[in-house]
């Protein structure tokens, strides 16, 4: 068997931490749990992140550049605002069901427990890969007419927190459908709300 | 070329369509009697010259520098003297050696282009595109934008030439080694534009004026905070929005405010990557630093 | 016959036609054949870039574009019940740049333009060459100091727009104040160097023969107009009219020395045929503005004495803008030593601009006289605007019946070097005249 790398076996660690904390939350997460799971000494998990909470910053950072990836593909299409917003519900959903964790994640922990994420990763540091394709995607959006030109976080806050919402109540076991169900419709009221009013 | 030992140098200052700015700013120049050491000056229409502007057009000498200020227009009806503008400069850019525009209206057109577009342009340039009234003396032109340019740029541009030092002259024919340099380089306020803070509002020495106020300082060509304006200051350090006057497309409109979508400046700091720049910057300030909020000098009254 | 005579060195260009009878002046047709539409281009801009605009109507008086630009729009805002303030500091640091440009203005209008002139007609045929003279230089130096000073507040000169409607942009500490104390220290010595011997506080006190009596070209000057007679020459109405009002200046018309307020509304302007620039009357009259206004406003001692002696001469006028340096000068230090640097610059309108229709009027004093500018906008852009130039008011055309003010000097005289001087006794500016 190939020995594996330095940086797989960050990424293993990573990957583990992030099952970890978004099932059993930051604080009932142990670090000798986590090497446990691992199969790894405690002392060589330390090795690779000196403290729970730089592990925890690490994960955040992570999948924000997953996350981003994805969303520049989109970016990077010649295609309208309409069109990359459902593209945008597309992918977001897809990795809330294949790997339910990151969005768990990223509700439960980063949302949830700011304090831990006080050093170095102040503001969105920390998601800044996510929120920069966020970003110019809005911006273009606003420059070719389609998108109504507003404060930035007001169309964050409705992107973001519709698609969350959607998530949490799926994972809360409330939604009827599967998420796919409501891609359209979905796509169609993020996009009537952010043109709304646009010049274009 | 001259050597400092020869003879001086010979220029004609000639006007187009101006308002006498960049006239008024050579007058500001430091080192004028020395410059008169340097350079003979046959014409100049706010000057006691030895030519008169009647004389320009049985000018025939062949002479090193025609200098003009203002728009090229090819209305006929624009005289100067008894001549037609069009046809005195014609005349007198055939016998000079070098064509230097100075300021931005004789460089691309300027302010007064826009009430006779289609008459009115710069020497080579009309706005960014090639098609100035004389584009076919390209060869002998140096632009030198500003509005109104800094007398230390036209003399530093003629200093070169005098002593054989052909400028590097980029796509608008700006020498490089003043527009290189965009007006931000050297601002000081670049702390607070690194640190995303803008300022209060106007009449504050704190703080970028580029998030909000409409400063162009990071997209303008132009060395206004490397060679202080009057020797002491310049807009950005006094307070006050740069308005791109070098560029060709001066002048813009809704000024003093910063164009934003979604709260993202529409125009990004010259060359830089819309991703490189939100991946650094990012949409909030990300850290908050005391130093950076407070006022440099302390003082009640103001602060509430 | 009609002899055509193109005036240069006059930021720009005129012509003046004049038509002779028996050896004398019988009427000039003052010409500008430069016009530029500047109020044009305002029109359809966002009124904010009329601050950016209007300066560049002219390039020796472009800061008082400037203001006047700023006022009408703080005119419109009251106009239209919105409240704008402005601090005493946010003014003081505009009357003090204005100062500035009106002094180099004066003195360039004085070694660039006069002393040449009036040299020459000294010296009979001789042409003198202003750009070998060293007077020339300490002039230029002069006004390298005293633009300096603009550039403290405003960033640069010409052309800055630092002032906007609620204030202004900059936020001097005690470095620029003192920098532009030394600054104005080395404009008194010029003054008392070459402009006269005693300096500035002794020339605003001294009488008609002190002035005479004493060393410096403004006594040369008076000197010379008495040794060959042409003092008296230059008469006009003797009507001066002022609208602009600061720390220092007053508004109102002055008839026979007596003085009665004004309003703005009087104020009409006239198109002509043969030329760009356009008649300006108050209540259909011609009347003079510019430094001989103002002093006769203020009652300046001197200016007084020499229009009691010589009404408004070609020479009251000269002196009346020396005097105005000097007083400027005062006024300048005064200001800069007084000036609350703790209170805010700027306050910003409560309303955007964006959201306001209505009309503005701004008055300001220019180094040539009254400037006014109207502004009109709808929803922030701007559907006219109208420049009034001092040199309007000065260098109208009238009919050989009522002729315009300089037209009226002018007249009767022999001389065409003579008219001249007169003509440029008003200090003339083609670009704005035309704009």
């Amino acid at each position: 068997m190939a020995r594996v790398s330095k940086e797989e076996r960050r990424e293993e660690i990573i990957n583990t931490a992030l099952r970890l904390f978004s099932k059993k939350g930051f604080y009932n997460t142990t670090m000798p749990e986590i090497a446990k799971e691992l199969g790894m000494s405690v002392g060589n998990l330390y090795n690779y992140f000196h403290s729970k909470e730089a592990l925890a910053k690490e994960i955040i950072i992570y999948t924000s550049e997953l996350l981003g990836s994805e969303l520049r593909k989109i970016n990077d299409l010649d295609i309208s605002s309409k069109e990359k917003i459902k593209k945008f519900v597309e992918v977001y959903f897809k990795i809330a069901q294949e790997r339910p964790e990151m969005i768990e994640y990223f509700l439960r922990v980063y949302l949830s427990n700011r304090e831990v994420f006080k050093e170095g990763c102040e503001g969105m540091i920390c998601i800044s890969a996510f929120v920069t394709e966020i970003m110019i995607f809005f911006e273009e959006g606003v420059r070719k007419g389609e998108l109504r030109d507003q404060d930035f976080f007001s169309a964050f806050g409705l992107f973001m927190g519709y698609l969350g919402g959607m998530v949490f109540l799926k994972g809360e076991g409330i939604l009827p459908n599967g998420l796919d169900y409501y891609i359209d419709d979905i796509s169609e009221n993020i996009h009537y709300a952010l043109s709304y009013g646009a010049k274009g | 070329m001259h050597s400092p030992t020869a003879q001086k140098a010979k220029i004609i200052w000639l006007q187009g369509v101006t308002c006498n700015g960049n006239t008024h700013s050579f007058l500001n120049y430091e080192g004028f009697e020395r410059f008169f050491q340097r350079y003979d000056l046959l014409y100049h229409p706010l000057f006691d010259t030895e030519l008169g502007i009647n004389d320009l057009s049985k000018f025939e000498e062949n002479f090193d520098f025609l200098i003009l200020e203002g728009a090229v227009t090819g209305n006929e009806e624009f005289k100067r003297g008894k001549t037609s503008f069009a046809k005195l400069f014609e005349k007198l850019a055939k016998k000079a050696r070098y064509i230097l525009a100075a300021g931005s209206c004789a460089s691309y057109g300027g302010v007064f282009k826009e009430y006779d577009p289609e008459n009115i342009t710069g020497i080579v340039f009309d706005k960014e595109s090639k098609r100035g009234i004389f584009k076919e003396y390209e060869n002998k032109t140096v632009n030198i934008p500003g509005c109104p340019l800094h007398p230390e740029w036209l003399i530093t541009v003629l200093d070169m030439l005098s002593i054989g030092k052909m400028p590097h002259l980029d796509e608008y024919l700006r020498p490089k080694e003043l527009y290189a340099y965009l007006a931000h380089d050297g601002c000081i306020r670049n702390e607070y534009f690194e640190w995303k803070i803008d300022v209060k509002d106007f009449g504050y020495k704190e703080g970028c004026l580029y998030y909000e106020h409409g400063c162009r300082g990071p997209m303008t060509h132009a060395s206004c905070n490397k060679i202080l304006w009057n020797s002491v200051s310049s807009k950005t350090m006094a307070g006050m929005p740069c308005i791109g006057c070098t560029e060709p497309d001066f002048p813009k409109t809704e000024l003093f405010e910063t164009k934003k979508y979604m709260s993202i400046p529409a125009e990004l700091p010259f060359g830089i990557p819309k991703r490189a720049y939100l991946t650094v910057t990012g949409i909030t300030k990300a850290f908050k630093i005391d130093r950076l909020e407070k006022r440099l000098i302390d003082d009640s009254k103001r602060d509430n | 016959m009609i002899v055509k005579e193109i005036i240069e060195r006059i930021e720009g260009e005129a012509e003046l036609d004049f038509t002779y009878k028996n050896g004398i002046i019988e009427n000039v047709k003052i010409k500008f054949p430069h016009f530029r539409g500047m109020e044009h281009i305002i029109e359809g801009k966002s009124a904010m870039d009329a601050l950016v605009i209007t300066p560049r109507v002219c390039g020796i008086c472009g800061h008082a574009h400037l203001i006047a630009a700023t006022r009408a729009m703080e005119d419109l805002y009251k106009n239209s019940s919105n409240d704008i303030e402005i601090t005493k500091k946010a003014s003081d640091i505009r009357e003090i740049t204005l100062n500035c440009e009106i002094i180099q203005n004066h003195i360039k209008w004085f070694y660039f333009v006069m002393y040449p002139l009036i040299r020459s007609i000294q010296k009979g045929s001789q042409e003198f060459i202003s750009l070998k003279n060293k007077k020339f230089f300490e002039a230029q130096k002069a006004v390298v100091q005293i633009s300096k000073i603009i550039a403290l507040f405003g960033g640069q000169w010409p052309h800055t727009s630092y002032a906007l409607p609620g204030g202004v942009m900059c936020d001097p500490t005690y470095v620029e104040i003192v920098q532009a104390l030394s600054f104005l220290d080395e404009v008194y010595g010029f003054f008392e160097k070459n402009i006269f011997s005693d300096g500035v506080e002794a020339f605003l006190s001294c009488s008609n023969s002190e002035l005479i009596s004493k060393d410096g070209d403004i006594s040369l000057f008076v000197k010379n107009a008495y040794e060959q007679s042409y003092e008296k020459i230059g008469r006009s109405y003797d009507r001066f009219i002022v609208f602009g009002e600061n720390s220092l200046f007053k508004s109102g018309k002055v008839l026979t020395t007596i003085v009665y307020p004004v309003k703005t509304k009087y104020v009409t302007e006239k198109t002509q045929t043969f030329t760009y620039s356009k008649n300006v009357y108050y209540k259909d009259k011609f009347y003079e503005t510019g430094p001989l206004a103002r002093q006769m406003l203020l009652k300046q001692p001197l200016v007084r004495e020499f229009h009691r002696k010589l009404k408004d001469s070609a020479i009251t006028r000269i002196v009346a803008r020396v005097a105005e340096t000097a007083l400027l000068l005062q006024k300048t230090r005064d200001l800069l030593k007084c000036l609350d640097i703790d209170a805010p610059s700027y306050i910003r309108p409560k309303k955007n601009i964006h959201k306001i229709s209505g009309s503005g009027i701004g008055v300001v004093e220019a180094a040539r006289g009254s400037l006014i500018h109207k502004i009109e906008i709808k929803e922030g852009l701007v559907k006219k605007y109208e420049i009034i130039t001092p040199t309007q008011w000065n260098l109208g055309n009238g009919t050989k019946k009522c002729p315009g003010v300089a037209q009226k000097a002018m007249i009767g005289l022999k001389d065409k070097k003579l008219a001249e001087f007169v003509f440029r006794s008003f200090d003339i500016c083609s670009v704005c005249t035309t704009h």
